[in-house]
């Protein structure tokens, strides 16, 4: 039992950070992240023994982490056009609010950008925005991201590349703002 | 040319990012929730099991007082009916 304990707490101090930062990433909101952070390490300390290691560790926990926020994103949308006919709860500000995200580990110089970036990325198809941002953000190797979405190293290239393409043209369409702004 | 650049820095602008740290209280937290899953996970097993045990007695109760219950006897009223073929 206590050996457990300490396999968890070795666990948990091993990949918080990792479990953390993509939940940052994709759900930008730091109380949703630190909520699937908790879920996450939950569903590890109760099907750990599951682990058949056919992936690393380290993979099976990415895989863990984006369906968790998969799943997190689809219930506050789910949530959000019930309030179209219903009561508006106080979460629907966290759900208007997404865009607004500031991220506390960019560059100072770089948030404004930054924020309109990750405005931009969740527009993004799922797939497209899960490859982009575990490329771009997260900085993993093209095979790395290939192991964790289960797919072919082509097929991840072609989704960065995508993702970057529509982002271009997405960018482009704010660049008028910005002009008008400065 | 301008448009181009801003664009270049706005895709880079992630460039350079640290890892964020979770709150440090995230931990204790976490271990809360198992300790009260597994409170409720027991509780759970213990009403399921007591919900069983009844079900159980109550369907050999059943079964016991269904097995003493007397026999009417269909096949002489039967018998009595076709005899007489006569309703009034």
């Amino acid at each position: 039992m206590a050996n457990n304990k300490s396999d968890f707490t070795t666990l948990y101090n091993e990949y918080s950070v990792l479990v953390y930062n993509v939940a940052l990433n994709y759900l930008q909101n730091i109380e949703d992240a630190e909520e699937i952070t908790q879920d996450v390490f939950i569903q590890l300390h109760t099907s750990l023994h599951k682990f058949q290691e056919k992936s690393s560790l380290k993979t099976w926990i990415y895989r863990i982490t984006i369906n968790k926020c998969l799943d997190f994103i689809k219930h506050k949308n789910s949530q959000k056009r019930f309030f179209i006919f219903g009561k508006k709860s106080q979460n629907e500000f966290e759900i208007l609010n997404i865009s607004n995200f500031e991220h506390p580990g960019i560059l100072l110089e770089n948030k404004e950008k930054a924020a309109i970036l990750f405005g931009i990325i969740n527009e993004l198809k799922e797939s497209q925005k899960t490859a982009f941002l575990l490329s771009k953000v997260d900085g993993l190797s093209n095979p790395e991201i290939a192991a964790i979405m289960d797919l072919s190293i082509s097929s991840v290239e072609s989704l960065v590349f995508r993702a970057k393409t529509i982002l271009k043209d997405k960018i482009a369409n704010k660049f008028e703002e910005y002009r008008k702004k400065k | 040319m301008e448009a181009n650049n801003w664009i270049n820095e706005v895709l880079e602008s992630t460039n350079g990012i640290s890892k964020a740290t979770p709150n440090q209280e995230l931990f204790s937290k976490i271990q809360n929730k198992i300790n009260v899953q597994n409170t409720v996970s027991n509780q759970w097993i213990w009403i399921a099991a007591a919900s069983f045990a009844v079900l159980v007695s109550l369907n050999i109760k059943f079964i016991i007082s269904n097995s003493n219950k007397t026999e009417v006897p269909t096949e002489t009223i039967i018998s009595s009916v076709s005899n007489n073929n006569q309703l009034y």
